[in-house]
């Protein structure tokens, strides 16, 4: 018995020895060397909701991109998708970089010149750059998901889209390629009226790469480090405290010698101050220029938006603060109650649709604004018109309430485990002796991290959208004909506008912006003897026209509802009504005398 | 026999006062006229194209002043702009014989040599070539837009109703129409005037007054969109009138008007404007603002909000000028005034705070009060005491209780009085014609001939002229106009200088007006010392002069300097309106001052 456990254990000892050992070891040996195949990774997705499945131009939205790289981003998509975009400049800024407009609809469907337009442009302060992106963004989003969403084939098919991501290239490559104030276009100005342009900007001294502030150690400043984030920032010392630094302002030298730092830099005027509506000269609105559209950046857009009557409405984006404003830019511009409630309306959607957003009047909630852009749209073309200020703070911990100075120290320092924060160096300064130099990375304060750019860009594109859905969409409903007598009828058309806003805007019918909308009817064997607007469709009120009676015009088709007008008519065969508007579009539907 | 006589003296005025219309310039005659001027002394006149109109003609600049153009830009200049709203060539003629004049006595009269040397004069003698044209085109046709086509009526359709040569005269003038629901009634006083009826003494209207034409789409309104345009004196941004029909798009739209806007911008050396059109602020000096309300509490809004009328400090200079354009004209009292929204010449004051003067050259009113003005001096002459006492009392009394339409009812007997003894060609009898728009109801056409109330008749143009020549020279020389009254450096001991410059302003106008300041369109004056900024222990290498006063006011700068090895220090003194001034500070180690070479 002993023997023979004795041979199952020698034979059990070899069989493990010879038959399980080796391959198992051959195996351990070769894990240390597997790899996976280095394929794209593009290539075994599974798509999360909100970006296309397929993406035939890809795009990282988690990072921002200079005139040239918009550009490259919307030749694209141009190139990807011909039946979906045409892509042409719109004019040229001061400093001779193109304005690129990227138009999106189905070209194939209807006519693109005459369906309701969406004006869509970002970036008129140059420094404010992910307005671009958003713009960008709309374009990409648009192409990749038509035909697999309902909502944007049908936004595709019955909307034009005119996007522009950046209308001051100039103050976007600035800003992004070393410069600090580049809120201004580039056109060289006079702004501390020594007879001198543009002599003295900022200086990036430590070479680092950016321009940051610079402080100086001083038992008389009123400044001190934070004593939990002496890293990241300052705090005022206390009235009865010493203090530790003085602050000395952004970095730089007195280039001109006389005795001002960093007065006189590149630009010095704000596009957006430099509309024609309700414009006022600089020592009333900072910025405003000589006169309106005296910049061709703002010119090039107003040449366009003229040429363009199908516009129906509008959007700029600019940062900062999380808002969707509204016209006046000044108390007592004018704003009609109509518009006003389709203004809302929308923005309130919009609040919805971007968390942390608010629903302001520029004049009354943010600052007076003398010839900004959305004046111009809404007063001077009656087109409705928003500004988005993109990203608030709220958005980094999701508070109702801005986070405090500290609470933004730690995020840099727990979340952007130290991205944007610039340590202080010492450095020598011609005037002001020892100092030191650092603070923040530009990209800190005004525009997302990464992580949180794509988000802004997409909710801030869905509110356009929402605004674009609302254009007046318009559908012949009926024609009702009854028999007078003999060869004697009374047509009765109905035009019905199924989205919220009107076919002309109160403040467009009080000054005759566009031309009224017309509804005309043409037969080859018959002549209308007389025709008008319905005003009581249950009553029968009907206000005749006193001329060419084949033609009724309307001021307006308002939102929701239907505008109906009565043909009488003598003759026989068929005929074929057609409703033009300028912003509602041209629809025909043919019908017969019976 | 009688009425064929009265017709063939009929046709020769006409013929007469066509022809003398050569004397206005048709543009293409502007162009060479200019051209021929600069050709003989090109050092001193300078001719250039500013802008093209939407008819493709050219906008004429005339640069007058002596030497390079970089000096020129520097010394204080004028600008003259006649033809801004084209139907005055009365204005353009105008600028063309003070530009000959300026050029006649450059060599002979030493007091206009010194001017053009330390002055620059700059003419656009017609802004609005298309409208001009006008004057000589078939049928004649007077507006005041240029060629761009605009939809004036809003109606969806451009310059679909123009006006039509009903009565194939050549002209087009005003017809009225026999018709119940016209407002107007031939005048009692003489029937070739219309009077808008008063209901309130029983008048009923019985006749239609408007533009000679048909109503080409039916809208029942007659020529409100015929050919063009804009009016460039509608289209400046101070007080511009939006969606008015005559006033473009937006402000600064035509190609002419943003030429005349950039020029102004890059000659910030202009220190007066005078422009020649509708709009007038010499005949009568125009209001000042109310003094300034204490700034709103309200940070955000600023509390800034626009001029609406001339800064009193700067009234006293409008008061002054418009009392030497009356005295040129020969007329002894002030008229009205007239203003119109977004007009250049407010533009230029307002929001670039220079002196902006504004004169209609002719006009019938202007006519008529020279004409009585020189009656009543004739009368006084002849010592005819109780004949022209009561009358005037009378009347002075009763204008009191007139209203205004019977103040303008009265006016326009006067003017076609005036027209009668001087220019009886003007107004074109009325003519009966068959209407296609009024078919069987009574239609004459007929009226004040185009141009003639913005125009004097031909043969009054050099007397006219000469006036104004006379007037715009005055005015070049008022221009402010710094120099160096007194330098001085006094040694305080081991290099260290207490240094004094007196810049004085022996021009009339000060350095800069009041709403110069306010606009912040004109910089202060400014010395900039050649030394560097280390070396000065009071004071800067560029300090800022407040405004200098005109007629020898002055300012002055002190410094102390440690300038060792130095024997002079060269300084200037840039003014934006005033010129420049030079000096050298000669550094001498006893005290004594020094007057400026």
């Amino acid at each position: 018995m002993n023997q023979q456990m004795g041979l199952k254990k020698f034979i059990t000892l070899w069989f493990f020895l010879l038959v399980i050992l080796p391959p198992a070891r051959i195996s351990l040996a070769q894990v240390g060397e597997r790899k996976p195949k280095a394929d794209d990774p593009a290539e075994h997705t599974f798509p999360a909701l909100g970006a296309s499945a397929e993406q035939k131009v890809p795009v990282a939205w988690n990072r921002y991109y200079d005139h040239a790289g918009l550009g490259a981003i919307l030749a694209r998509l141009n190139e990807a998708f011909p039946d979906l975009t045409k892509l042409y400049s719109i004019g040229k800024s001061s400093q001779g970089r193109d304005i690129w407009c990227l138009e999106v609809t189905a070209r194939d469907v209807g006519d693109p010149n005459r369906k309701p337009a969406m004006y869509i442009d970002g970036n008129i302060h140059g420094d404010e750059i992910q307005a671009g992106e958003v713009v960008a963004y709309t374009g990409w989003y648009l192409c990749h998901q038509y035909g697999c969403l309902e909502k944007v084939t049908a936004l595709l098919d019955d909307r034009v889209f005119y996007l522009v991501p950046t209308i001051n290239p100039d103050g976007r490559d600035f800003w992004i390629h070393g410069g600090q104030f580049a809120r201004s276009g580039l056109q060289p100005t006079d702004n501390d009226r020594d007879g001198l342009m543009d002599e003295d900007d900022c200086e990036d001294l430590n070479g680092d790469g950016f321009i940051t502030m610079m402080r100086k150690k001083d038992p008389q400043g009123r400044f001190k480090l934070h004593p939990d984030y002496p890293k990241y920032l300052m705090v005022r010392a206390k009235p009865d405290e010493p203090g530790q630094y003085v602050l000395l302002g952004w970095e730089g030298i007195d280039n001109d010698g006389d005795g001002r730092i960093n007065e006189d830099g590149p630009g010095g005027y704000d596009l957006n101050r430099n509309w024609a509506y309700d414009w006022q000269p600089n020592y009333i609105q900072y910025g405003a220029k000589d006169y309106p559209f005296s910049q061709p950046e703002t010119r090039a857009v107003a040449e366009f938006v003229l040429a363009h009557p199908n516009i129906a409405a509008s959007q700029s984006y600019h940062n900062s603060g999380g808002m969707i404003l509204r016209s006046p830019g000044r108390e007592g511009g004018p704003m009609t109650d109509q518009d006003e409630n389709v203004l809302k309306t929308i923005a309130e959607r919009g609040e919805k649709i971007l968390p942390f957003y608010r629903s302001m009047i520029t004049w009354k909630d943010l600052y007076t604004v003398w010839g900004g852009e959305d004046d111009w749209f809404y007063a001077g073309r009656g087109v409705l018109s928003f500004t988005n200020e993109l990203w608030t703070p709220k958005n980094l911990y999701k508070t109702a309430d801005r986070p405090s100075d500290e609470n933004e120290a730690e995020f840099v320092q727990y979340v952007l485990l130290g991205d944007g924060a610039i340590a202080w160096q010492e450095y020598d300064h011609p005037t002001y002796g020892k100092i030191e130099i650092g603070g923040e990375k530009k990209q800190w304060g005004r525009i997302p991290p990464s992580f949180l750019l794509e988000e802004e860009l997409h909710r801030n594109m869905a509110f356009a959208l929402y605004h674009a859905d609302m254009m007046p969409l318009l559908r012949i409903s009926s024609i009702e004909v009854e028999k007078l007598a003999d060869s004697l009828f009374k047509i009765w058309v109905a035009v019905e506008n199924q989205r919220l806003i009107p076919t002309r805007t109160a403040q467009d019918v009080a000054h005759h912006i566009s031309p009224p909308d017309v509804v005309s009817i043409m037969g080859d064997e018959f002549e209308v003897l007389s025709a008008g607007r319905v005003i009581d469709r249950f009553f029968k009120k009907v206000q005749a026209v006193k001329r060419r009676p084949h033609r009724v015009e309307l001021d307006t088709i308002a939102g929701m509802s239907a505008a109906h007008v009565q043909l009488v008519v003598k003759g026989k065969g068929g005929f074929t009504v057609t409703v033009d508007s300028a912003k509602g579009g041209v629809l025909t539907k043919n019908a017969t005398l019976p | 026999m009688q009425l064929k006589i009265e017709m063939a003296v009929y046709l020769l005025l006409v013929a007469v006062s066509t022809a003398n219309a050569l004397d206005y310039y048709r543009n293409k005659s502007l162009g060479r006229r200019l051209a021929s001027i600069a050709k003989q002394d090109p050092n001193l006149i300078h001719v250039k194209s500013i802008a093209q109109s939407p008819g493709k003609r050219k906008v004429w600049l005339v640069e007058v002043g002596q030497g390079a153009e970089a000096d020129r830009k520097t010394r204080p200049a004028m600008l003259l702009v006649a033809g801004i709203e084209g139907n005055d060539l009365i204005g353009s003629s105008v600028t063309v014989s003070w530009i000959e004049h300026l050029f006649d006595q450059y060599e002979s009269d030493n007091a206009s040599t010194k001017l053009l040397q330390t002055t620059t004069i700059y003419v656009i003698p017609r802004l609005n070539p298309d409208a001009a044209e006008r004057f000589f085109a078939q049928p004649k046709f007077e507006m005041s837009l240029n060629s761009n086509p605009v939809d004036n009526d809003h109606d969806g359709l451009v310059d679909e109703d123009g006006p039509e040569d009903l009565n194939r005269d050549g002209l087009i003038t005003w017809m009225r129409v026999e018709d119940r629901e016209g407002d107007y009634i031939l005048d009692p006083a003489d029937d070739r005037l219309l009077v808008k009826a008063d209901a309130l003494k029983g008048e009923i209207g019985r006749w239609r007054y408007l533009t000679e034409g048909i109503d080409n789409d039916h809208d029942e309104q007659w020529n409100e969109d015929g050919p063009g345009g804009v009016n460039f004196n509608r289209n400046f941004p101070y007080n511009y009138e939006f969606f008015a029909p005559d006033a473009g798009l937006h402000q600064v739209s035509e190609a002419e008007t943003r030429a005349l806007a950039e020029f102004v911008i890059e000659h910030p050396n202009i220190g007066i404007v005078v422009t020649y059109g509708a709009a007038d602020n010499l005949l009568k000096t125009p209001e000042a603002a109310p003094s300034a309300p204490a700034p709103s509490g309200d940070g955000r809004s600023r509390g800034r909000k626009p001029t609406p009328a001339i800064d009193q400090n700067d009234l006293p200079y409008y008061r002054v000028m418009g009392g030497k354009y009356r005295e040129a004209m020969g007329l002894k009292k002030e008229m009205e005034g007239v203003s119109q929204p977004g007009t250049f010449s407010d533009w230029m004051y307002f929001h670039r705070g220079r002196l902006s003067l504004a004169a209609c050259p002719w006009s019938p009113a202007i006519a008529v009060e020279l004409s009585q003005a020189s009656q009543t001096e004739e009368k006084s002459e002849e010592g005819d005491s109780s004949g022209g006492g009561k009358p005037e009392h009378s009347k002075n009394l009763s204008d009191k209780s007139k209203t205004d339409q019977e103040k303008h009812n009265e006016q326009q007997r006067k003017e076609l009085k005036w027209f009668d003894e001087h220019a009886p060609e003007a107004f074109v009898r009325w003519q009966p014609i068959e209407h296609p728009d009024f078919p069987g109801q009574r239609v004459e056409v007929g009226w004040y001939r185009p141009f003639s109330h913005t125009n004097p008749p031909a043969a009054m143009v050099e007397d006219i002229a000469a006036k104004h020549v006379d007037f715009l020279t005055k005015v070049a020389q008022q221009l402010p106009r710094i120099g160096i009254r007194k330098v001085e450096a006094k040694h305080l001991g081991e290099n260290v200088y207490e240094v004094k410059i007196q810049v004085e302003n022996t021009g009339f106008l000060p350095t800069s007006l009041a709403q110069g300041q306010t606009t912040r369109e004109v910089y202060p004056t400014r010395i900039v010392m050649e030394l560097d900024n280390e070396r000065f222990l009071s004071g800067s290498r560029i300090m800022n002069l407040p405004t200098i006063q005109g007629s020898c006011g002055m300012a002055e700068v002190r410094y102390v300097i440690y300038a060792p090895n130095r024997a002079g220090i060269h300084f200037k003194v840039v003014s934006m309106l005033a010129g420049q001034a030079e000096g050298t500070i000669e550094l001498v180690k006893d005290t004594a001052s020094r007057e400026p070479k």
